[in-house]
């Protein structure tokens, strides 16, 4: 394994020569240990989450003992030997965590100046403990390292509770910034996640999961599994494994990018997902979801206050999921073997966890060892132990170490969520202005979340537990002197747990605005009437301070900031004192926000653009790490507010990658100012969450100063905010359809059986069959000849259609959907049993110019013969001799069987007699060279017209007009190369000659799907063919000129860069999957080419923009190896086949249709191209 | 799947690789040649977790197959540094201590790396620009916009200590 050791030793208190301090008892744990070389290793149950918490809890340690602070390295959450502290959650390490470890590092201080003191025979004062160093106070020579004082000797102490700790006036260290300890080889890729473990003989796994994602308790859950297909992943190198327990169900493989395809193609059945309440506005299902009411507090009469208020004001907040979405999806190593299993694992919660995998496997705790390593960031309970668990059961599976890793989509899909809440409040205004009377009553559903792979396997029943959970800041810091508090106790929803700020940000949300319409409707400043109900004196202080800090201008209504242009003004207030632990709790840090808001009032967008936060933390062990922790708090928490929401369909999470759950970039963090309080002679109070809590509010009251409007429900998105100030919907623009040859051809069937039943007769249906001959010796061909063979495959991309589904060329076995039924491509390859080895020239010939097989049977028109036809017989000879003298393959491709009537051969031959016009090219004598060239390879060889031309309802190529006019291919559509061209820009010689030549033209885009394939299988034609190819094609397209294709380009850059605003408004969440998914590569001033010149998105169809969306786009990265093309492009584009659903792809077509083709008619009928491209193959 | 040997350059040596041609290179540089540096954030090319530089371009390894690679220079968290001495984007994210997790970390740096090398007078708005499409969870956006500032100074007086010399020798 290839780890740090420094990163992660571990004490052996049964070396010699060291110091360990226990916890009291006989099966105390170790908290500390001091060896002969100094070295003090402290032992903390929690850990550390991104937080710096390694770095603050040595501080504490070097403090209380004074040594160097490079002498002491954190071990954190060790199951063998550490203490058992509980989950690393409500920010309680330094506050509550810390203690035991600062007492054990006080004793073994007090030990060390005894036994110091004993040895140097000198009074106890006289030693002064510094820097590690024993020492006189009087400038005795005394000179002694603490690991002298444990040399050769094996120490056990207990933590004395009384050992006096040192008062925090003589504190050095704690209280100072330390840098943090692990960057260092964090900002070099030397340290090591859990996802960089790598032990001997380790395989790789993937999960598949259940089709209710994000969903863990009913009866459905862990018996939904109804059949796994083995055979569909068998031809995968290196699998080892599937396992399925329960709804359990995984591979294994040796390499990872194995693993991962064997759980892509993995055929499972599953029974349909239940359906469930609608998340997506989530406050009726939380209404409706079963409830205990809990009262925490009823004084004064709030009834009777709320019956006598003048101005009664009832408010309704509500709170949507939202997700931890740390960067790294969960990922564990487990090794189970003899009976016995190690895991090393980024949990929040060792030991809990520790007991969940015992459980799952049926084997005592002792034998389980957790290495606790650090993971991506988590703000509360992700993915960590369920990867774990996966891992465990697959390494018990196989046998051998296994690494799992979630794919994004199934950290996204599965996390336990942050849960939605809905929070009520009756009062209102008394006589005087003040606050009649507070009735809060608050609903959270949301539990601990049972590691996964126990309700899959059926360990544990899908049962939804209750958790108290809603109470957190559910009291009000204000002196309502009429108030009850009820919190509505209740089953999770969605599989939920906690998520930083836990119930307090939305009890708080509900909390700060609800004062702040008070005050409003009172006519009295928001502060001001803050204060006179806050009774808190550090509360106080804070408030005042942020309030100073600011420069806070006392106001009594909305709008005092004003705006400039679309953009309106405003600040907000909101504080509060986050209260964690089971109720009444334990408070942490006191925070209060002002936030300044830009909302443009045309889009709707509310930009934060400045925070000043004020936080009262007490003692800060490293006041950076705390300045930290702030600037997190306040950039996610204002990423939550603005933009976070899960999405669900009726059955799952759908939201599955950053564009479905957008996240706070760059350009929009707003600037901030941090105020710390100093009170560093106070008990030192948790930071991790405190300074998310009053985000919320203090942007809604920011908002409502800018606008006059409140919103009561997040995330504050354009578009709510833009139906707030409109008191409209955003619209979705519909159009007319455009039909299409093929969705007709269900009522042109009848006819045209008649007319190929009548035609059958016509011509000669039975051909005769040529004699077969021995395969031709490789050595009758010239090189020459065989080289020109090449080129005339090239040109004709025979391999495209030809390749084996292997990748062998010319093998065979492709199927291609057609109207008429599935064809498959025949091998081409010498073999004379399942080849082309048998056939004489004359046979090969007769093939390739009049459709007929050697022995006598019609081939199908997907077989270009009506192209071919006029191909010179030089060309046809060459490709013959290539093709024979290439390796045999022997293997058979499918045989295609059309649906009846088609499936009767024969009647070709009454197709051929309509259709078919076996001649050679006719070149043009009015044209030069170069246009002919270029004709005859696109006419003959070529065979563009086979896709790019529509064909009718017998399936050939309509004529005249329709000519190179657009047709289809493979799912795909292949857009017009004559001027009926949707695209913005004109096709030029040269944007040809690119496009063909290098896959690329910036003019227009990239090739993708069977182009791209084309353009490469024509590399080994020289560029005189291919500017051939241009020259000919540019023809077609007499209006197209380099200098009006510039202009037409930037024209069209221009318009979408205009359509920006209104996209976004007819498409908001099409707007935000395209900035998260797609634009860190088609965004402006990217390498590749605008979509605003991509014919795709001007098409009068989807269909090719759902096809690159849903197979991803491999071309330009395998043309940029090859042809180092001008932009050098190396990346390809990804599937999301399995990331999108079915409504968000139809909102980003919507979206990129507005954005990048404006002068288009949206598109409609999205389910049938859906259903169109679906059916193609894949 | 079908593994052939290739060859590719990563971080300035000649590596040899037997694997499926459409594997994303992120496997390859942390499963078969241990590098630790990019981390898989989403396979979608969207989180920028992954990030490493190919001929001197930050680019996202999981959606580069091997295939696509060819005799380009791939350098990642782990070739920055030249021996020793730190990349000073290294050392402008070490001193801002622009980090919580980190796990973000490398496609921050390789992402700032790549703008200071190309616009060495890189403002705040191309700072914010070059870093749109890496994200962050942790919150950690102010102090990598500090730590990003840092670099495009210390990458700034390197080119004047160049520059410097230079001159002198042509007057």
């Amino acid at each position: 394994m290839i780890r740090d050791e420094e990163q992660h030793g571990s004490a052996t208190p049964e070396a010699a020569g060291l110091l360990c301090v226990y916890s009291a008892g006989a099966d105390g744990r170790i908290y500390l240990s001091i060896d002969q070389a100094g070295v003090v290793r402290a032992f903390n149950g929690h850990v550390d989450l991104g937080t710096g918490i390694r770095t603050s809890l040595a501080q504490i340690v070097a403090e209380e003992l004074d040594v160097p602070f490079s002498h002491v390295e954190m071990i954190l959450g060790d199951t063998r030997t550490g203490p058992d502290q509980g989950a690393t959650i409500a920010s309680e390490t330094i506050q509550v965590a810390a203690i035991p470890l600062r007492q054990a590092s006080a004793t073994a201080r007090a030990y060390l100046i005894d036994k110091a003191a004993a040895h140097l025979d000198a009074p106890r004062d006289r030693i002064i403990l510094d820097e590690g160093v024993i020492r006189g106070s009087e400038g005795e020579n005394w000179n002694i390292p603490i690991g002298d004082l444990v040399a050769g000797e094996n120490i056990r102490l207990e933590i004395d509770p009384e050992a006096s700790v040192k008062p925090v006036s003589s504190y050095r260290l704690v209280g100072s910034s330390r840098p943090r300890v692990d960057i260092p080889a964090k900002a070099t890729g030397k340290w090591t996640y859990v996802h960089d473990v790598r032990i001997p003989g380790m395989l790789h796994g993937r999960v598949v999961r259940p089709p209710y994602a994000g969903f863990d308790h009913g009866d459905h859950v862990g018996n939904s599994l109804i059949a796994v297909d083995e055979a569909s992943v068998a031809h995968i190198d290196g699998l080892v494994a599937v396992v399925a327990i329960g709804d359990f169900v995984g591979v294994v493989a040796t390499r990872e990018e194995n693993a991962a395809e064997a759980a892509r193609s993995l055929k499972v059945d599953w029974r349909p997902a239940p359906h469930q309440p609608d998340l997506n506005s989530p406050e009726n299902a939380l209404r409706a979801n079963p409830a205990t009411p809990r009262k925490l507090a009823d004084r004064g009469n709030v009834d009777l206050a709320l019956a006598a208020s003048p101005q009664p004001m009832d408010r309704t907040y509500v709170w949507p999921y939202q997700m931890h979405a740390s960067i790294g999806p969960s990922c564990a190593v487990a090794d189970y073997r003899d009976g016995q299993l190690t895991v090393w694992s980024g949990t929040q919660n060792p030991f809990p966890m520790r007991r969940d995998l015992a459980l799952l496997l049926d084997i005592p705790e002792d034998l389980i060892v957790v290495e606790r390593l650090e993971a991506a960031g988590c703000y509360g309970r992700n993915c960590a132990d369920d990867v774990t668990a996966d891992a465990a059961l697959l390494s018990r599976a196989v046998g051998a170490p296994v690494r799992v890793q979630l794919t994004r989509e199934q950290e996204h899909a599965w996390e336990p969520k942050g849960a939605a809440q809905v929070m009520d409040v009756r009062g209102g205004l008394d006589l005087e202005g003040g606050p009649a009377a507070y009735d809060f009553q608050t609903r959270y559903p949301s539990n601990l979340a049972p590691t996964l792979p126990l309700i899959l396997t059926g360990k544990v029943p899908p049962v939804a537990e209750v958790l108290q959970m809603g109470d957190r800041t559910a009291i009000p810091p204000y002196a309502y002197g009429n108030l009850r508090v009820t919190v509505h106790d209740m089953p999770p929803i969605a599989r939920a747990s906690w998520f930083r700020g836990v119930s307090a940000m939305p009890n708080t949300f509900a909390h700060e605005c609800y004062v702040d319409e008070l005050a409003a409707a009172a006519g009295v400043d928001p502060i001001e009437y803050r204060l006179r109900y806050l009774h808190d004196p550090r509360a106080v202080d804070l408030v005042r301070a942020v309030a100073e800090r600011s420069k806070w201008v006392p106001h009594t209504t909305h709008g005092t900031l004003g705006g400039e242009g679309d953009l309106l003004y405003g600040r907000g207030f909101a504080y509060a004192v986050y209260v964690h632990g089971k109720f009444p709790g334990t408070a942490a840090a006191w925070a209060a926000w002002v936030a300044d808001v830009a909302v443009n009032k045309k889009t709707g967008e509310v930009a934060v653009t400045k925070v000043i936060c004020g936080q009262d933390s007490g003692l800060m062990i490293n006041p950076d790490g705390v300045r930290h922790q702030i600037h997190g708090n306040i950039i996610q928490s204002t990423s939550r507010v603005l933009k976070e929401k899960v999405d669900f369909s009726s059955t799952a999470v759908t939201s599955k990658e950053w564009g479905g759950y957008s996240l706070i970039t760059f350009p929009e963090v707003p600037d901030i100012d941090v105020l710390m309080i100093p009170r560093q002679d106070e008990p030192p109070l948790g930071v991790g969450e405190s300074a998310s809590v009053p985000s919320a509010a203090a942007i809604a009251n920011a908002v409502y100063d800018a606008t006059g409007i409140r919103f009561r429900e997040l995330p504050f998105t354009p578009e709510k905010i833009l139906a707030g100030l409109n008191g409209d919907e955003p619209i979705r623009t519909q159009t007319a359809s455009r039909k299409r040859w093929w969705r007709n051809l269900g009522l042109s069937v009848a006819g045209s059986v008649a007319a190929l039943s009548g035609l059958a007769t016509m011509a000669s249906p039975w051909r005769p069959a040529i004699p077969s001959i021995e395969r031709p010796g490789s050595d009758v061909y010239s090189a020459a000849t065989i080289e020109r063979g090449r080129l005339a495959s090239a040109a004709g991309a025979c391999n495209v259609c030809h390749v084996g589904n292997d990748g062998t060329p010319f093998a065979g076995g492709r199927r291609f959907d057609t109207p008429f039924g599935a064809v498959y491509a025949t091998n081409i390859t010498p073999d004379v049993e399942n080849g082309i080895g048998g056939w004489s020239y004359t046979a090969f010939e007769r093939a390739m110019r009049e459709g007929v097989s050697r022995d006598g049977h019609h081939l199908y028109p997907a077989h270009p013969y009506t192209s071919f036809a006029g191909a010179d017989d030089a060309d046809l000879q060459a490709l013959y001799a290539y093709l024979t003298t290439q390796q045999p393959v022997a293997q058979r491709a499918p045989e295609t069987r059309l649906k009846f009537p088609y499936s009767f051969r024969p009647m070709m031959a009454g197709w051929n007699a309509m259709f078919h016009k076996a001649e050679p090219f006719k070149y043009d004598a009015s044209r030069d060279s170069q246009w002919n060239r270029g004709a005859y390879l696109v006419e003959t060889l070529g065979h563009c017209s086979a896709c790019h031309t529509d064909r009718n309802a017998l399936g050939a190529e309509k004529r005249g007009a329709a000519h190179l006019s657009g047709g289809f291919a493979d799912g795909w559509e292949a857009p017009a190369l004559n001027a009926v061209a949707k695209g913005p820009v004109g096709w030029t010689e040269d944007a040809f000659f690119d496009y063909l030549r290098k896959g690329h033209s910036n003019q227009h885009g990239s090739a993708a799907g069977p182009m791209a394939d084309v353009v490469k299988a024509m590399q080994p034609l020289p560029d005189s063919d291919i500017r051939a190819i241009a020259n000919y094609l540019a023809s077609l397209n007499a209006d197209a000129a380099p200098d009006k294709a510039e202009a037409q380009r930037e024209a069209a850059l221009a318009a979408s860069n205009a359509a920006k605003t209104e996209a976004a408004r007819i498409s908001p969440r099409g707007e935000r999957i395209f900035n998260g998914a797609c634009a860190s590569c088609h965004g402006d001033d990217k390498i590749l080419s605008s979509l605003a010149l991509n014919s795709n998105l001007h098409a009068n169809t989807p269909d090719n923009l759902l096809q690159a969306l849903l197979t991803g786009v491999e071309a330009p990265a395998i043309l940029a190896q090859t042809t180092g093309r001008e932009a050098p492009e190396v990346m390809s584009m990804p599937s999301f086949r399995q990331t999108f659903d079915q409504r968000q792809l139809e909102d980003l077509a919507a979206y990129v249709r507005a954005r990048f083709a404006p002068d288009k008619p949206a598109w409609d009928d999205f389910a049938a191209a859906m259903q169109r491209v679906n059916a193609a193959p894949h | 799947m079908v593994a052939i040997p290739m060859q590719i350059n990563v971080n300035g040596e000649a590596r040899s690789i037997e694997a499926d041609p459409k594997t994303p290179l992120l496997y390859i540089l942390r499963n078969d040649l241990a590098l630790n540096g990019p981390k898989y954030g989403c396979g979608l090319g969207e989180c920028g977790a992954c990030a490493i530089l190919v001929d001197g371009r930050a680019v996202r390894s999981c959606t580069i197959p091997l295939s696509a690679i060819g005799d380009r220079q791939v350098v990642t968290l782990e070739g920055l540094a030249s021996g020793e001495e730190l990349h000073p984007v290294q050392r402008a994210f070490i001193e801002e201590a622009a980090a919580q997790c980190g796990y973000c970390l490398n496609g921050m740096i390789i992402a700032t790396a790549a703008l200071v090398a190309a616009k060495v007078n890189a403002g705040e708005a191309d700072i914010r620009e070059a870093l749109r499409h890496h994200l962050c969870r942790c919150g950690t956006h102010m102090e990598i916009l500090a730590a990003a500032r840092r670099a495009v100074r210390y990458a700034q007086s390197e080119r004047q200590a160049i520059a410097t010399p230079e001159a002198e020798k042509q007057a």
